[in-house]
């Protein structure tokens, strides 16, 4: 497969040193998830900092160390990026209090990013769980403003309730855009919800695959991600033709601490994006 | 330890830790050797590698229970019953040692007396085990030429405690297992200086070496060399100073290295009485729960910073050498208690903890040939050592016993002091895990050890969790007499239904404010091992 | 081709006393209670370096040290970096091949992908003087890895001990540029230096006492894979407390963590880490892909004798046989291939579980196909067999635990477990 990996940033030749970032904004998706708008303070560096949808960066908090989160805006608005984050942990927790001119550290991008290059002229089938959405934002606003080149691309997104939905402002968005169907489900109703209920794998029985045209991206919580392959695979779909995005603790992000390595392979450096045939080709032994 | 010291007349372990990696039989009871004391289990895997036998008796399923051929899971607080239980088939079978009853005992007919006079099936009724495998493991351990019996805190900390032990001296002496190489009764000890703290009179009736307090001659000799009066009778147990401290007319207490705001049991208790006193001092290497009650806190040095000996669990003393200069102010403790001396008036000048051992050697006979010289290029010294000339000593009771003697002292079945009810029907027992230490002062600064556990959680059958309707994870009320708490349930196959499992590591889950401060009225040791507790959601 | 010289046995200290003029110094040294470690030589005169004996712990810690403070950041205004900078050169003496070898498994570590300069500023000041071995001690299997106990290149220097004298090769310009800036020290080989250090090489490499067959394992493991059971039985054995990590010389892999030293100011401080310890693999939230305990077992031998030898052709264990002995358990590197090589039926045959199946068959207690499906739940659940019959309704307490009891009784009559 033909990914870019994209190399880390220039005049930096010490890839575990951390490079200040300021915060220029912060959007509340929801009661758990924050989008944080970061621009390296260097200007060479925040000019060269250059992505593509699905990798990541390692973010540094003053004293809580560090964790890799995913990008989630799509390298083709320029200037700062998104860091769409939820608050699980100790350096999430401490990074949600932060105000806007606070200082971030960040190293990155790394990671294989999805083949955008191999979608094109595809049916785009993006399924996503709760936070999963945030990478997937970067896929999806990429194909929008890239649109000529991509045939159609469905959205299937669950969250636990309504107010749990992340990203309205980029739903909005999509659901008037031509090239995106956006289709939501939560699981459990509040009043005032008209749409579907039940998990985001109910929302598949209503979707046609055709091997021959469709991909499917895929990104939430491990269960999630099992039974959806699955029934798409019942569909027809072949593993190649299914994408995911795996999450694991990773230290360094470079290939060297060992966390995510897995079967052979770094999942910092041969993923985290990875196709279904290749994760079933690691898991031999 | 008080056990020992009736049966056999010491209170230390009879053997010694590499001698375990031999024996024929090892009967562990009331250890989860492989967390606790990795280097004792390291040696008893090795020895069933090699073809020996383990037996556990643990109501947990332990990690080193998965190397046992018979694990005898008995309901906590009942090993009086289960080893009085082995010790009726020994005798009904014959497996028993006459030769070194009749000569090397006493009071056997006690003993026999008490055994015939009770219930077989009863007894079989408290434990809760199959009594196919109490006599197998009985007839294993007896029919052995060298078996070894290992037991830690699950034995001694009971209201029977001492009886506990006594029981385990009665089987050993039974079947003749001790007095030889490869055989005893082994104590593991807690701390790596636990047993020379106890060595040194930290016991409140005793001066250092064991020399009682209310021996006259003993006293004058004390007295002379340290020229002043001192008193006759036994001081105030622990819990007394830490419990009932003000209620005992203590006006002021100095706690060193200690942290019973946390690891005493109903520690609320403690916490009200520290607060009421009025003046507390402490010293520690970290401010912990108790150094933060306290007047004025001294800093203390760490284990790097300092030089001096430390006695372990097979009565080894060994050198421990400073490494690095003392960080920022702190000081050894023999400086610190020099300084408070010196200005009481006092005076007390040694130079180094040389200058102390050689005064140590000079008034303690189990000491009596222990200087720094002779430990500086060698593994230490096992006591009793009498003078320079002596080797130091592998095993105890070679040819007779401390007190002569050993005494068969028998004991019957003393319940828990608190049974579970249907106010409270789960039974909580407390001990350690594998990566934090103790009150957690040390162990929870380091980032991996941390990470390893970050905090408490409450092990719970997943019978128990599918009928309180809980989830594995949950947060869960966790309550005794004497308090609450709330802790993460975890449900696994390691306890038995109705019986759940923590560790006090984590000052935010104080367990101890649930347990029970009831002691063994000869060790005073609390009974961490067993209380009453209710589970909420 | 090598280049060769002789230096005499006597002359060996003046020369490392010119060479520590302006590096550290690092060599095996002998403490009061005989054991022998790789230390920093602050008097040549006063300690003694004794090259008789494998060092019990690896050089590893010279060039990835244990703890290490990598940068100092301060977060007053605006939030920066500062490497720190580190000393002097050094010269490692007293290397053994096993543990040179780990350095060349460390270079490709941390200098091929993305190059760690902080290990590339110690390593580019670091001189390597080797001494092969010319005789394997009791838990030494380099020559089942093929890393020792002679190396044909990885040194700046390798030393023989021919008796009275060492035979020295240069193997880099480093070494070359040592033997050229200290011609005094060294004089020519004649062609009896040759002759007695073949010898030598030939005994040494004849003289193992313990096979490890790291090259059979391989080809099992590639064509069977490896039994679930005998990732049980090892698991069982296994306390997660990293240790084999810690004292083997190619385990690399660390954690990185920050520490404040005051509101404004901290470190970032990296730190060696195991692959077998629960943690290394939890997250935020809970989920921790590698658990149970085997799962960290399969990755950790795996990536040693099996991944790193699809990559490398080789495999990162180096033989030197630390890890034998050091382990509570007795999980060590040696344990795991001889239970790939042999027989491994025998493992499976003998476990418990499998036993008790046999049993509860053969008494007609439980049907076959129970039993099989029983079996496969308890591997995928890891409860006892037992526990999953009784809580099916397939069988009784009482019936279990009479069957438990026969079971005891067949196994006292064969043979007991032996590990040689």
């Amino acid at each position: 497969m033909n990914q870019l990996i994209h190399n880390q940033m220039p005049n930096n030749s010490d890839m575990l040193c951390p490079s200040e970032a300021i915060i220029k904004d912060i959007i509340d998706e929801n009661s758990t998830i924050k989008t944080f708008v970061v621009e390296l303070t260097e200007p060479k560096q925040a000019k060269a900092f250059s992505y593509m949808p699905g990798q990541f960066v390692m973010v540094s908090v003053a004293h809580q160390g560090e964790a890799p989160i995913s990008i989630s805006s799509s390298p083709t608005q320029s200037g700062p990026f998104h860091l769409s984050i939820r608050k699980a942990g100790r350096l999430t927790s401490v990074m949600h209090n932060m105000a806007v001119g606070d200082f971030i550290g960040i190293r990155g991008p790394y990671g294989r990013s999805f083949p955008m290059k191999e979608l094109e002229n595809r049916d785009l089938l993006i399924v996503a769980g709760g936070i999963g959405l945030a990478p997937m934002r970067s896929v999806i606003n990429y194909c929008v403003d890239n649109s000529s080149r991509y045939n159609s691309l469905t959205l299937l997104y669950g969250s636990r309730t309504p107010s749990d939905i992340a990203f309205k402002k980029d739903l909005a968005k999509w659901e008037k855009h031509p090239l995106v169907d956006v289709r939501l489900t939560v699981d459990m109703a509040e009043p005032g919800w008209n749409g579907n209920v039940g998990l985001v794998t109910s929302l598949l029985e209503d979707v046609e695959i055709d091997n021959k045209t469709h991909s499917a991206l895929l990104c939430g919580p491990p269960i999630m991600i099992d039974a959806v392959s699955q029934i798409l695979q019942n569909k027809g779909l072949e593993p190649k033709n299914i994408i995911t995005t795996l999450e694991r603790n990773m230290k360094c992000g470079i290939g060297l601490c060992g966390h995510c390595y897995m079967n052979g392979v770094y999942i910092c450096k041969k993923g985290p994006v990875f196709t279904l045939e290749q994760l079933n080709q690691l898991d031999k032994i | 330890m008080a056990g020992l010291a009736t049966t056999f007349g010491s209170g230390a372990m009879t053997n010694s830790i590499e001698e375990i990696s031999g024996s024929e039989v090892i009967f562990l009871i009331g250890s989860n050797t492989t967390e606790a004391h990795p280097q004792v289990a390291r040696r008893i895997i090795k020895a069933v590698d090699n073809g020996a036998t383990l037996i556990v008796a643990d109501p947990r399923n332990t990690v080193i229970s998965n190397f046992a051929e018979v694990h005898l899971k008995h309901r906590p607080g009942t090993d009086i019953p289960l080893l009085n239980a082995m010790m009726m088939i020994i005798l009904e079978e014959g497996l028993i040692d006459d030769a070194f009853i009749e000569m090397r005992t006493e009071n056997f007919e006690a003993l026999r007396n008490v055994l015939f006079e009770q219930d077989f099936d009863g007894l079989v009724d408290i434990t809760g085990i199959e009594p196919e495998l109490i006599k197998r493991a009985a007839r294993l351990y007896a029919s052995a030429q060298k078996a070894a019996i290992c037991y830690c805190l699950g034995i001694t900390q009971h209201v029977c405690g001492t009886a506990n032990v006594e029981s385990i001296a009665n089987l050993a002496m039974l079947t003749g297992h001790v007095e030889q190489d490869y055989t005893g009764v082994n104590p593991l000890r807690g701390q790596n200086n636990v047993q020379g703290a106890c060595d040194m009179g930290a016991l409140p009736g005793v001066f250092p070496g064991y020399q009682s307090v209310a021996d006259k001659s003993i006293r004058e000799k004390f007295s002379r060399a340290w020229k002043t009066d001192l008193p006759e009778e036994p001081g105030l147990t622990v819990m007394d100073m830490t419990h009932q401290g003000v209620a005992n007319n203590i006006k002021a207490m100095f706690i060193m290295g200690e942290n019973p705001a946390l690891s005493d049991p109903d520690c609320s208790a403690v916490i009200t009485n520290l607060k009421q006193m009025d003046f507390l001092a402490v010293s520690d290497i970290f401010l912990t729960e108790t150094a933060e009650l306290a007047d004025v806190v001294f800093p203390a040095a760490s284990f790097a910073e300092k030089s001096g000996t430390v006695t372990n669990s097979e009565r080894r003393v060994q050198l421990m050498r400073q490494a690095i200069d003392p960080l920022g102010e702190c000081r050894s403790d023999s400086e610190i208690i020099m300084a408070i001396s010196n200005s009481m008036g006092y005076p007390m000048d040694y130079q180094d903890s040389a200058e102390i051992m050689e005064e140590i050697a000079l008034l303690t006979p189990i000491y009596g040939g222990i200087y720094h010289d002779r430990l500086e290029t060698t593994w230490g010294l096992q006591w009793p050592c009498y003078d320079r000339n002596h080797p130091g000593t592998q095993y105890l009771h070679k040819y007779s016993f401390a007190r002569g003697r050993g005494r068969f002292v028998p004991a019957t079945h003393q319940a828990p002091k608190e049974q579970p009810n249907d106010e409270f029907p789960f039974v909580l027992v407390t001990g350690r895990t594998y990566h934090h230490y103790h009150t957690g002062g040390m162990t929870r600064t380091s980032e991996i050890l941390l990470r390893e556990e970050r905090e408490a959680f409450l092990e719970i059958n997943p019978n128990d969790i599918k009928e309180l309707n809980i989830r594995d994870g949950q947060m869960v009320k966790l309550r005794s007499r004497r308090g609450e708490i709330t802790i993460q349930a975890k449900a696994t196959n390691r306890v038995p239904k109705g019986v759940v499992y923590t560790g006090f590591h984590f000052p935010e889950s104080p367990i101890n404010r649930l347990t029970n401060p009831a002691r063994d009225p000869v060790a005073k040791c609390p009974e961490y091992k067993v209380c009453a507790v209710s589970i909420e959601p | 081709m090598l280049k060769k010289k002789i230096i005499k046995k006597d002359h060996l200290k003046p020369f490392l006393r010119k060479l520590s003029k302006d590096s550290d110094l690092v060599a095996p040294v002998r403490n009061e209670l005989g054991d022998i470690l790789y230390q920093k030589i602050y008097s040549l005169d006063h300690q003694d370096i004794d090259l008789s004996a494998q060092p019990q712990e690896s050089a590893k810690s010279f060039l990835f040290p244990q703890s290490e403070c990598l940068y100092t950041y301060s977060c007053a205004k605006g939030y920066k970096f500062e490497p720190q900078r580190d000393g002097r050169p050094t010269v490692l003496f007293g290397l053994r091949s096993c543990d040179i070898s780990a350095i060349l498994y460390m270079d490709v570590v941390f200098m091929r992908g993305p190059r760690d300069v902080h290990y590339i500023r110690k390593r580019d000041k670091t001189i390597i003087i080797g001494i092969g071995c010319n005789q394997p001690w009791e838990n030494c299997f380099c020559n089942g890895t093929k890393t020792g106990p002679f190396l044909e290149f990885g040194f700046d220097l390798q030393l023989t001990d021919l008796g009275d004298r060492y035979f020295v090769e240069s193997g880099r310009a480093r070494g070359d540029a040592l033997l050229e800036s200290w011609p005094q020290f060294f004089s020519p080989v004649t062609e009896e230096d040759k002759r007695v250090r073949y010898q030598l090489v030939l005994e040494a490499r004849s003289a193992f006492t313990r096979q490890v067959h790291v090259d059979s394992a391989f080809k099992r493991i590639k064509q069977e894979g490896v039994a679930p059971s005998i990732w049980e039985y090892l698991a069982q054995r296994c306390d997660g407390c990293g240790g084999c990590a810690y004292i083997c010389p190619t385990c690399t892999c660390f954690t990185l963590f920050d520490r404040a030293i005051s509101q404004d100011k901290g470190e970032r401080i990296r730190t060696w880490d195991s692959c077998t310890h629960l943690g290394f693999t939890s997250m935020a939230g809970g989920h921790n892909p590698v658990n149970p305990k085997k799962d960290r077992l399969k990755r950790r031998f795996l990536h040693k004798l099996y991944y790193d030898y699809l990559e490398f052709k080789r495999p990162s264990c180096v033989g030197c046989g630390r890890c034998l002995g050091i382990c509570f358990g007795g999980v060590d590197i040696g344990l795991f291939v001889e239970m790939v090589c042999s027989d491994h039926k025998e493992f499976v045959e003998k476990e418990p579980a499998n036993l008790l199946a046999k049993l509860l068959i053969e008494t007609g207690l439980v049907d076959e196909k129970a039993v099989q499906q029983a079996l496969k739940e308890k591997n995928d659940k890891e409860m006892p067999l037992g526990k999953i019959l009784l809580d099916k309704g397939l069988i009784t307490q009482k019936q279990l635990a009479e069957i438990l009891i026969q079971q005891l009784d067949n196994l006292e009559n064969s043979s007991p477990k032996k590990r040689s």
